[in-house]
This record gives structure tokens, C-alpha cells and sequence, in this order.
């Protein structure tokens, strides 16, 4: 079966700072990936490449078996790649509806043509696009909101709409960056629950995390990053009892280089 | 009253002036500071047209506008595909440069204007019918860009004001509304201009300076950048409040730095205490967030 999300040999580097080193990856339809690793090793970096943030130095991405090399972010985002941002990155002046009633993949009231002579047609399907909002906010429990300023939402609500947001796309990968930073209590649960749905409904998603015990409940399998490398990659549980990736992972970073360069 | 009729015609420019501007820096987020010369291209298109040709006026006002879109794209094209901020340099050489070629051409007048425009309203009316003319097309002009902006096309116009790199990693291409947004407001200026020629039946480089530009901006911040209504307002403010102190009839060598004191003195007050402008908090608290 094709994988959702391939990734060949992908190299980035801003100077003398690399952020890709002939990565390799797969995710299929389905799965849950965990990237992990600690700050700096390169997995927001992997997101903007993935999603065309910038443009790769060398190497190659392709969706459903499409190469995506040189195609911009928007037209990435066409073809079904969506993501979430750390910090969230909602649109301020829109409403909760209208910050996902922007996000669908086509947006047919950019063509200035179909705006002013075919009002008939953008109105049904303006409608049609906050009707699936509506849908994506029910799921969330955040229905009763949809009129309200993002700003007057709770941390965890802001969240739980970037997910919403990228969900509003439809597409065939999902790449969440930190989705449960700072995130606890109801807005926690519902996060989990709702990449789980996605999941099964044929997704593919990538997360970031720090959060191990989520990467524990929801990925299938992980990878952990390391100055631009992927280390290893394997069982999350299997990951985590790895003594060079923990020491690595936190803090005794020179001790985990040591360790890394000895093994390698 | 034919003073109070010429001030109502000098209005309804200034409404669509105001509010094509507010479209471009209040909605859009893109700092320009050529409006006058979009303005200039309007009224100058009209002007010629009008000095050379038997066109109809209407239409010669429309070319006016046209004309001001083309030359928009001129310089929105290349400033705006690097990034937003490059257009406020490009505008600045824009509007002096291109001021600059009209006072050196010769069909345009040169510096000393172009004068002979023929008056396409006869009679003793003639002021009260441009006043509604100008009335008029403000009104089209106001609609217009609320239409777009309530519509659907806003939340994209919103949206890429609020964050680009988000607007287009959403499948959203925000080149193109920004030209587009752009280009609207410079044609409706260039439409402004093209009245402004009729009415004036003289137009002269001086009018289009730089400092028009300062004008504008200072309507658009004392009503409200960013809302409808508050270009409206500060357009009628700012042009009623030098005509208000006139019937002081304080001698001319007083009036004309007591208006620019008052202009300045307005835009500093604004900007330390009430910088959202006069209307813009009360639009946005009624329309959003209301829980």
C-alpha cells in the first residue's frame, strides 16, 4: 500500500545549522506517528518542510505517492497536508466559526469572478462550509461558542480549535505541533479523543510531543529526533527505555552525544 | 450656501478617498502612502479625456478608475511579492516619482496644471447636482467595500491581515488578495479623481502631493481604521472643522496654520488616547464576542 506520507533522504540546513539529515519516513493511512525528541532537534523544522514552510535542500516528499518538491505551501495544503502551529496562530479578528469557515481546503470566493457574478452558488456553499464548521464544533463541545472572539476562549479551547481548524481541510495527513501543551483537564480528553477518531477514519498524523504520556496512550509507533537525525524509531515504550535516548532527551545532552557518537 | 454645497461635493470625495484607503491599511493591514497619486491618475485620465475627446463623463470617470487599478498593479505586483513591508518604500517612491513625470509632461499641463476641463453641468444647480453626484457615488463606494467586507471575501481579507504564513498554509493564496485589495482601493480613489476633475475643471499637481497622503490618513485614524463607518466620519469631521473655524473669520495668515495646528494636534490626541478611532471599538464589541 502506498503511505500516506513518504519522506526520502530529506536534507535541510540554515548555514551551519542542520535541521534535516537525510531523514526517511513513512506514515500510512491510520497510524499515529510520535516524533519525539528534545528542543532543537528539528521536528517543528520536519512540519515546515513536510508542509512547505521552506523549501528542502535535497531529498523528496510526496503525498499518496504524489511528489510535493517545489509546490507551495498553499497548493501542499490543497492537496490534503494540514497542520496545527505550537501557538496556535488563530485568526484574532474572526469569529470561532469563521477562523474554521476560512480553513476549507477550497475556498471558492477567492476567484474574483465566481464572487461577484455567481452569488447564488458562493452563498450555498459558504453554507455549506459553516455547516461542516458546525459539525467540527459540535464534535468539540464548542458549539455554543461559535460566535464568540477567539480571545475570550480558555487556553485549552484555543487548542482544541487549532486542531478544529485543521481539520476543517479534510485531508489525507494531519501534522500536530504540540497539540497538548499547556492543555489539561476536558480540553485534554477531548484532544485525545478526537485525534483517535481521525485516526481511524483514515488519517494519517504526525504529533509532536513532549507530553509523553499522551505520545504513550495515542501513537502506534514513534521516532526520536536528534540534531536533525532520526535516532531510532520503534515502539514508544521501546523508545523510552532506551538509557541514550533519556539521557538525550533530558538535559545531560553532552553525556547523550557522547553516548550517541560512541554507538554510532 | 453655495459654500455649504462645495463643501458637501469636497465631502463625498473625501468619503471615498477615506474609506478606499481604510480598505488598504485598516482591512488589509498594507501601509501605503500613495493614495494621492491614485487619486492624481483619476482625475488627470478624466481631465485629458475629457480636454481631448467628447466623452461621455460618466465613462471618462470610470476610465479614471481604471486607470488607477493598472497602474495600482504597477506597483503592488513586484513591492508585495516580496513581502508586505516593501510596500510602504516602493509607495513612497511611487507617489513622488510618478507626481514628478506629471509636472514634466506636456500633455498633462506640467507644473502648471491642467486647466480647460468642460463643465458638463450647466446652470445655477450645477454645485447641488455634483453634490449629489459626489454624495452618490460615496454612498456606491461605501456599499461596495461593505459588501465585500461582510461578505465572504472579508473573512479571507481578515485572515490574511491577522497571519499570512497560517492564511496560506491553509490552501489560501494571499498574494492575490492583497493585489486585489489593493487595486479596489485605488481605482475607487481614482474615481474620486476623476469627479474632482469635473468639478475643479482645473487639476494641478500640487493637490496630489504627499501631504494629501497625511490627510487621508489622519480621517481614516480619527474615525477608525479598520471600521466602516469611521473613515466616513473622520472625513467629515476633518473637512467640517477647518470650515467651522473659518465663520470665526479670523484673518488668512491665522487660518492656514491654525488648520494645521488642529490637524496635528487631532492626530497626536487620537494617537495617545483613543488610537482604535472614534468608531471602531463600538463596531467591533456589537459585532463579535457577546458572551
Amino acid at each position: 500500500m502506498t503511505p500516506t506520507l513518504q519522506i526520502t533522504q530529506l536534507c535541510k540546513r540554515f548555514g551551519g545549522i542542520v535541521v534535516a539529515d537525510a531523514i526517511d519516513l513513512e506514515i500510512h493511512a491510520g497510524d499515529i506517528l510520535g516524533l519525539i525528541g528534545p528542543n532543537g532537534a528539528g521536528k517543528s523544522s520536519l512540519f515546515n518542510l513536510i508542509s512547505g514552510v521552506y523549501p528542502s535542500d535535497s531529498g523528496e516528499v510526496s503525498l499518496m505517492g504524489q511528489r510535493l518538491n517545489g509546490q507551495s505551501i498553499a497548493s501542499r495544503a490543497q492537496s490534503g497536508i494540514s497542520r496545527t502551529w505550537q501557538h496556535m496562530r488563530l485568526f484574532q479578528s474572526l469569529s470561532v466559526l469563521e477562523n474554521l469557515v476560512v480553513a476549507s481546503r477550497f475556498y471558492e470566493a477567492e476567484g474574483l469572478m465566481t464572487l461577484f457574478f455567481q452569488s447564488a452558488k458562493i452563498k450555498k456553499l459558504q453554507e455549506e462550509k459553516a455547516e461542516r464548521a458546525l459539525q467540527i464544533l459540535q464534535r468539540m463541545e464548542l458549539k455554543h461558542l461559535c460566535d464568540w472572539a477567539i480571545g475570550d476562549l480558555t487556553f485549552g479551547q484555543q487548542k482544541l480549535m487549532g486542531l478544529a481548524r485543521a481539520l476543517m481541510n479534510e485531508g489525507q495527513l494531519l501534522l500536530l505541533d504540540e497539540p497538548m501543551a499547556g492543555v489539561e483537564g476536558q480540553s485534554y480528553d477531548m484532544m485525545k479523543e478526537v485525534v483517535r477518531q481521525e485516526a481511524r477514519a483514515g488519517r494519517a498524523i504526525c504529533v509532536v510531543e513532549h507530553n509523553i504520556s499522551f505520545v504513550k496512550d495515542l501513537c502506534s509507533s514513534a521516532v526520536f529526533m536528534f540534531a536533525g537525525k532520526i535516532l531510532e524509531r520503534g515502539r514508544v515504550e521501546d523508545l523510552l527505555a532506551s538509557k541514550t535516548l533519556e539521557a538525550l532527551y533530558f538535559g545531560a545532552q553532552a553525556d547523550g552525544v557522547a553516548a550517541v557518537e560512541d554507538s554510532l | 450656501m453655495e459654500y455649504v454645497v462645495s463643501v458637501l461635493v469636497l465631502m463625498g470625495i473625501y468619503v471615498m478617498l477615506s474609506s478606499s484607503f481604510n480598505l488598504i491599511i485598516g482591512y488589509g493591514g498594507l501601509i501605503s502612502i500613495a493614495h494621492p497619486i491614485f487619486f492624481a491618475l483619476g482625475a488627470y485620465t478624466t481631465g485629458v479625456l475629457s480636454v481631448n475627446t467628447s466623452i461621455w463623463p460618466p465613462l471618462a470617470i470610470a476610465l479614471g478608475g481604471l486607470v488607477a487599478l493598472v497602474f495600482s498593479l504597477m506597483l503592488s505586483l513586484p513591492s508585495l511579492r516580496i513581502s508586505g513591508d516593501y510596500l510602504l518604500i516602493t509607495s513612497i517612491g511611487f507617489q513622488l516619482g510618478l507626481l514628478e513625470v506629471i509636472k514634466h509632461l506636456g500633455f498633462l499641463g506640467g507644473a502648471s496644471g491642467l486647466g480647460n476641463i468642460p463643465n458638463v453641468v450647466e446652470g445655477d444647480a450645477r454645485s447641488g447636482v455634483f453634490a449629489l453626484i459626489s454624495m452618490g457615488m460615496a454612498v456606491l463606494v461605501f456599499l461596495f467595500i461593505r459588501w465585500l467586507i461582510r461578505g465572504p471575501y472579508g473573512l479571507l481579507v481578515s485572515a490574511m491581515r491577522d497571519d499570512e504564513l497560517v492564511y496560506t498554509s491553509l490552501g489560501r493564496n494571499a498574494m492575490k488578495v492583497k493585489l486585489v485589495i489593493f487595486a479596489i482601493g485605488s481605482a475607487c480613489a481614482g474615481l474620486a479623481g476623476g469627479l474632482y476633475a469635473y468639478y475643479y475643471q482645473y487639476v494641478n499637481p500640487d493637490q496630489f502631493e504627499i501631504l494629501q497622503s497625511s490627510m487621508i490618513l489622519t480621517m481614516v485614524v480619527v474615525g477608525g481604521m479598520g471600521s466602516q463607518w469611521g473613515p466616513v466620519v473622520g472625513a467629515v469631521l476633518l473637512l467640517f472643522l477647518p470650515q467651522a473655524i473659518g465663520f470665526l473669520n479670523f484673518p488668512p495668515s491665522v487660518m492656514a496654520p491654525l488648520q494645521g495646528l488642529l490637524y496635528s494636534l487631532l492626530v497626536i490626541i487620537f494617537l495617545f488616547v483613543r488610537p482604535q478611532g472614534l468608531v471602531a471599538s463600538l463596531e467591533r464589541k456589537t459585532a463579535k464576542s457577546t458572551p
